[in-house]
């Protein structure tokens, strides 16, 4: 391979980029931060290879395997929490093994900066037997998907690739390497290998376990042991760029065992660097992934070190500079000051929902539908997407939102458990990601809940990724699987209230699943669509009486407060939408201004 | 031996004010000096008006984010997202305020005025700068972060930067005109 010059790519480029080096063949995945840009980037810039947004992450890394078992080189991308959902897909790539390359990248969100949780995901290596690569930044997560890909390659078996976001969305100098040609696969069968009947899987078992010890002995040559001294610290992925600054700046004296296998690790090369060390400092991000492996080692060879890691280090969050500095400090009693937040009152700034977003009006309409309709007692069952920014005020409308499509099922649940009919709101994404068996469920077990799909035509919140609601109808889906209340309304339409209001009464008194579908595209996608200049909203400042709705209610970021109370539009933010006309009841606001090329977008 | 770091710096402002672009304009710039860089994003979500962040690190580095106290500049791209970023100040660290104050779209919350952040910053060095004056003269919404970037280009923040390799990297007119602009204010300043 033929190095080109230097390049500023993002972390995600730079793995996407060192998958096409690597000849991927096929690349599977579903949006989610931080790991979509992959998947974008293999999109445009992989000739000849087959990359989709799947469905959900199961059917990405199914997907990727089915290609692989086929003797491809395949890809599967997804965030740490797709992982989940992928899981039942993982554990038996383990037992299969494949025939050509499948490589799983999973971005890891520690800091939970978008995300409900910071799993440490290097845990599903140690559970499903699949060695794990993690790099350091940009440049060595290039490199290393290539290893990862020769590895899963030389050993038949899955490999898990672990980024995070300060690898995947930092954006540094990168040495690239050519492109590959795209390996396909070649059809072919082996039932007696990959049908996991028990018999097979039995089988399947013994040989997952002999791929396992020749894991072990491959995963050697890709860590490496720097500088010396009588004190040890083991670095796995981002902790060494945090260590390798750390001791720099310290002036200390240190050899570090540079890990980009956390899982397994490298015993043989582990053992030779605690060789004529007193003291070990294991410096890893989240759990004790290292550590763990690190002191069964030491119990095993009779080893007689004091091991520290997480003592020191702390399990939550991402790492910094001053955590790895006073880590180190400490372990090499260094005394080091320690410099404390500053504490200023700031006031809270949670993302919003953007001017022209559909989901406001559709949790306003929602609202003053309950209202109309007289429930009292409702539950939010929420679910994950933009509109889980609904969880905020002035809307209150998740009260619960715990993994995607989780709405459904969680309604199903306070149901049966309270007797009271839940409101299960979902977006379109989320819908055909996890939503469809929650639905099914819901007819099949006649639960009395009212589903509000927030149909805004993409995955918007990862960046406006193509949404199969582009192509497949909702209500038609819901039709299919025997909803027999279904209604599609324009959220910027006032009679949506209506709409929302009867099928809550419907619901009522029939005792079964109704499904009102709010479809109106992302405000984003049709700024991208359109040509020409934007309409404008004009508050009529005699008719304004200054009530506060539209600011502190319906909350659109383009309007905002004067002095007096009365509204005042922010034309640096206002697209135009007309999304707050009928919100005012003084109908104070008008739209001014011609509707520019590709307006339709919205009701596309 | 020390890490050589030529340059820490953090911008904060609000998703939608081009943050993220103006880490390209930078990384781009270091990019034509062959400079090693690394920036680091906070872009989970595509939506707008929440509170965004870059960390920009110039020189022999590794790490990707600022320690605290660490920072050479703070950029606020609106007043109130400086202050957030406080803890990354030490007292040599300039402070460049865009004087602009936003409201979060939470109802009832009162964003601090311009003067009321420069009163809580009376301890450390800050200049102001107001990027929508310049972004009205040249009638384009969109070139504040040139300006600023032109700006903290006039207070000698990017010493290791040429001049021409930021302007090689500023895509259209507007950009440079607004570059330069914010360089004159802050040659102005300098001088007065």
């Amino acid at each position: 391979m033929i190095v080109m010059r230097k390049r500023i790519l993002l972390g995600n480029e730079a793995i996407a980029f060192g998958a096409l080096a690597s000849g991927v063949g096929i690349a599977a995945g579903y949006p989610g931060t931080p790991s979509s840009e992959i998947i974008e980037t293999i999109m445009k810039y992989g000739d000849n290879v087959y990359a989709e947004w799947s469905t959900n992450e199961k059917v990405a890394l199914e997907t990727a395997y089915g290609a692989a078992i086929m003797g491809g080189k395949a890809l599967a991308t997804m965030k740490h929490v797709g992982m989940n959902v992928a899981a039942d897909a993982l554990m038996s790539s383990s037992y299969t093994g494949v025939d050509g390359s499948l490589v799983v990248v999973s971005a890891d969100d520690p800091s939970m900066w978008s995300s409900q949780s910071e799993q440490d995901n290097r845990y599903y290596g140690l559970f499903a037997l699949i060695p794990v690569i993690e790099p350091y930044d940009p440049q060595s997560a290039h490199e290393l998907i290539v290893k990862a890909f020769d590895l899963s390659f030389s050993v038949k078996h899955p490999v898990i690739f672990r980024t995070t976001t300060r690898i995947s969305h930092v954006r540094a100098p990168v040495e690239l390497l050519d492109s590959s040609p795209p390996v396909k696969g070649k059809f072919h069968k082996d039932p007696g290998r990959f049908s996991l009947v028990p018999e097979v899987a039995r089988k399947d078992r013994k040989l997952q376990l002999q791929r396992w010890e020749k894991i072990k002995m491959e995963v050697e040559k890709l860590n490496e042991i720097e500088g010396d001294g009588n004190k040890l610290i083991i670095a796995s992925g981002i902790a060494y760029a945090f260590v390798k600054e750390a001791v720099e700046n310290l002036g200390v004296r240190a050899k570090i065992l540079k890990l980009s296998t956390p899982v397994p690790i490298p015993k043989e090369k582990t053992l030779k660097a605690m060789e004529d060390v007193e003291e070990i400092l294991i410096v890893e991000e989240l759990d004790p992934i290292v550590e763990m492996q690190v002191k069964e080692l030491i119990v095993d060879n009779d080893v007689n070190l004091k091991v520290r890691g997480k003592s020191l280090i702390g399990r939550e969050g991402e790492l910094t500079l001053d955590r790895v500095t006073s880590a180190i400090g400490e372990f090499f009693n260094v005394k080091i000051e320690k410099l404390r937040e500053v504490t200023v009152d700031v006031l809270p700034r949670p993302p919003a929902l953007c001017p022209g977003c559909p989901h406001r009006s559709s949790f306003i309409d929602l609202k003053k539908a309950l209202a109309l309709a007289g429930v009292k007692d409702v539950y939010f069952s929420g679910d994950i997407g933009c509109y889980s920014i609904g969880v905020l005020p002035p809307f209150n409308e998740q009260d619960s939102l715990i993994e995607m499509g989780g709405s459904l099922g969680v309604a199903n649940g306070v149901y049966r458990s309270t007797g009271v009919i839940p409101v299960a709101i979902i977006g379109d994404s989320t819908f055909f990601h996890a939503g469809l068996p929650g639905l099914a469920n819901a007819v099949f077990n006649k639960t009395p809940m009212l589903i509000l799909v927030l149909d805004n035509r993409v995955t918007a919140m990862t960046g406006q990724q193509r949404s199969p609601s582009k192509d497949i109808s909702i209500a038609k889906v819901a039709n299919g699987l025997g909803i027999e209340y279904v209604s599609e309304f324009d959220p910027f339409d006032y009679t949506s209230i209506k709409e929302i209001k009867n099928a809550m009464d419907w619901v009522r008194k029939n005792g079964k699943p109704a499904v009102v579908i709010a479809k109106r595209a992302c405000a984003l996608e049709v700024l991208d669509s359109v040509n020409g200049d934007l309409p404008i909203a004009e508050v009529d400042e005699n008719k304004c009486t200054g009530c506060t709705i539209c600011y502190d209610h319906f909350t659109c970021p383009a309007i905002v407060p004067l002095p007096n109370k009365k509204a005042k539009i922010d034309l640096d933010q206002c697209i135009g939408c007309g999304a707050c006309v009928p919100i005012c009841p003084f109908k104070a606001i008008t739209i001014k201004g011609e509707q520019p090329k590709g307006w339709e977008s919205w009701l596309s | 031996m020390g890490i050589m770091v030529k340059l820490n710096l953090i911008v904060g402002g609000i998703g939608g004010q081009g943050i993220i672009t103006l880490g390209k304009m930078i990384t781009s710039a270091c990019e034509k000096e062959g400079l090693k860089v690394l920036v680091s994003e906070m872009h989970g979500l595509a939506q707008r008006g929440g509170a965004v962040n870059i960390h920009v690190r110039i020189g022999d580095v590794y790490a990707p984010t600022i320690p605290l106290g660490g920072a050479d500049c703070i950029m606020g791209l609106e007043t109130n997202e400086a202050l957030r970023n406080l803890s990354y100040a030490n007292n040599k660290t300039l402070i460049i305020l865009n004087e602009l104050s936003i409201r979060p779209v939470l109802p009832g919350i009162i964003p601090k005025k311009v003067e009321e952040v420069e009163k809580l910053l009376s301890g450390y060095r800050v200049v102001k700068v107001n990027l929508k004056e310049i972004s009205e003269k040249i009638g384009d919404k969109r070139v504040i972060n040139s300006a600023i970037l032109g700006f903290a280009y006039g207070l000698n923040v990017f010493p290791m930067i040429s001049e021409s390799s930021f302007i090689e990297t500023m895509r259209g007119e507007n950009n440079v005109k607004s570059f330069y602009m914010g360089m004159r204010i802050a040659h102005d300043f300098i001088r007065n």
